[in-house]
């Protein structure tokens, strides 16, 4: 089954109206937006602001109350096949804010599994280009090791080596430097920089104001449950038209 | 005392070890072995089934394996033994070897303790790594076989062994419905002597012993060299100079 992708699309992710609640309380209100192929978006916002459940809705680890998101033309967020929803997922590289290595594989294997087991690669195929993939975040070197043996930047270079494995178009990152040591985020957001350097279609739930400038084309600002500013990063930065926004970026400074 | 021993083990050798085969049935510690082996490698899988069947989210998988839990966690073994003895021929009609009634009925109890222990494994894993399978488009099964399992059993192997180690310890049971296993071997040996039940028993009580201990040894190993590969020591030998690998059935 190969999905429709209009060419003149331009629009990787396209959310329309989605709003989801945990029973009284509205974490998604009526959400608008895209991302064009190629764009780096960082989604950024104060905490409970609904941040990760917007970035988890995109491949579904979240389900929707009502809306719709789509992903090259389909509907993610539409009634289909779990083996078509899987095979949606394995296009939607996910990035978690603990890693999520699985540890009871080496390094290698942990990038090249989901290759051989969901697309059939032929395991040394797979090998070899997860050993490429590694070598691009810089761990070549650590590929017969165990997730255990590594830093938290150092696994989460794994994990982001393991997602490209997929060679998904679009890349999807849930806060991937909160759970690191200050003096481990450079390494993680330089693969990332790269890989934006490259051309990746990204959105990325961060706190890293310094690389939401750098690297952003777009920021989205979100609060309770709501994108109320959409600015490129030099608008955002220097003259934020919403409070909340002045506030929160006030809220930094000190 | 010693003596007796040695002078019984002589004699009853044979007997206790493959029962009255060739003339009669195979018995013996063979059969308690085949019993064993067989009540193992059927419910070990078994147990997996009913596990992902008790975290269904489908209820009319989920509630007949929680009903049969239940159940079977509630009544001692005994009772399902002689339940299934009597009970399957006067339903059927069919005769059914006591071999199989003994088989059949402990699989099904083990593989309802142990599904217990898996389904814990799984839970205790937390939801972070079947997120991680199916963000990589992992299905079900998928995620299950090559992520979750192979970390939740293993995470499990001190459980998991005990409740073999159970298992084996139960086909003692199928003395009761005359399944000739080594307890039934005993038992005539000391049926024939008459005086000497303590230096019978002590044998039987031995090689019970020395069974269980092996099969406790080669879980002990295995979990040891996963722990050791996953610690990435793979072929360090002196692994006292790095921090000693956590075993946990150590603490068993």
């Amino acid at each position: 089954m190969t999905p429709s992708v209009s060419p003149q699309d331009v629009n990787a992710i396209r959310i329309s109206k989605v709003s989801k609640q945990y029973g009284d309380y509205q974490v998604l209100k009526d959400i608008d937006a895209e991302v064009a192929r190629g764009e780096v978006v960082v989604i950024c916002g104060p905490s409970g602001s609904g941040k990760s459940t917007l970035i988890r809705t995109i491949n579904r680890l979240e389900e929707i109350n009502s809306g719709a998101i789509s992903f090259d033309g389909q509907n993610i967020h539409a009634p289909m096949k779990t083996r078509d929803l899987n095979q949606l997922r394995s296009r939607i590289g996910f990035v978690f804010q603990n890693f999520n290595l699985f540890p009871h594989l080496s390094v290698v294997d942990n990038v090249s599994m989901s290759p051989v087991r969901v697309k059939g690669v032929a395991r040394d195929i797979a090998h070899d280009k997860a050993l490429l993939l590694l070598d691009r975040v810089g761990l070549v070197d650590k590929a017969n090791a165990y997730p255990g043996q590594l830093s938290g930047g150092q696994q989460q270079r794994v994990a982001i080596a393991r997602a490209l494995a997929m060679e998904p178009p679009v890349m999807l990152f849930d806060e991937p430097t909160s759970a690191l040591d200050p003096e481990m985020v450079g390494e993680v957001l330089a693969v990332m920089k790269s890989l934006a350097a490259d051309g990746m279609t990204m959105l990325c739930v961060t706190h890293e104001m310094g690389f939401a400038r750098d690297v952003a084309d777009r920021i989205w600002f979100i609060d309770a449950g709501q994108i109320i500013e959409m600015a490129t990063p030099e608008e955002f930065f220097t003259n934020p038209r919403h409070p909340r926004a002045q506030r929160f970026l006030a809220d930094l400074r000190h | 005392m010693i003596n007796d021993i040695v002078a019984i083990f002589h004699d009853y050798w044979l007997l206790l070890l493959i029962g009255q085969y060739p003339n009669g049935p195979l018995g013996g510690l063979a059969n308690t072995l085949i019993l064993s082996a067989l009540s193992i490698a059927l419910a070990f899988p078994l147990s997996i089934l009913l596990a992902l069947a008790r975290l269904s989210k489908w209820p009319f998988l989920r509630w007949p394996v929680t009903v049969l839990v239940y159940v079977t966690r509630g009544v001692p073994l005994l009772m399902l033994i002689l339940w299934s003895y009597f009970l399957v021929p006067l339903l059927t009609g069919a005769d059914v070897p006591s071999f199989v009634t003994m088989l059949t009925t402990l699989v099904v109890y083990q593989a309802a303790f142990l599904s217990e222990v898996v389904r814990a494994g799984i839970v205790a894993l937390g939801h972070g790594q079947m997120e991680a399978a199916k963000a990589l488009g992992h299905g079900y099964f998928g995620a299950m076989r090559f992520v979750i399992l192979p970390q939740a059993l293993y995470n499990m192997i001190p459980s998991i062994l005990s409740t073999f180690v159970s298992t084996i310890k139960d086909t003692t049971l199928g003395y009761v419905i005359n399944v000739p296993d080594l307890t039934f071997a005993a038992s005539q040996v000391n049926n024939q002597l008459l005086t000497q039940p303590f230096q019978v028993f002590l044998i039987l009580a031995v090689i019970y012993y020395a069974i269980c201990w092996s099969l406790t040894h080669v879980a002990y190993r295995l979990e040891r060299r996963i722990t050791r590969r996953r610690a990435g020591l793979n072929g360090v030998r002196a692994a006292t100079v790095i921090a000693p690998v956590k075993i946990i059935s150590e603490q068993l």
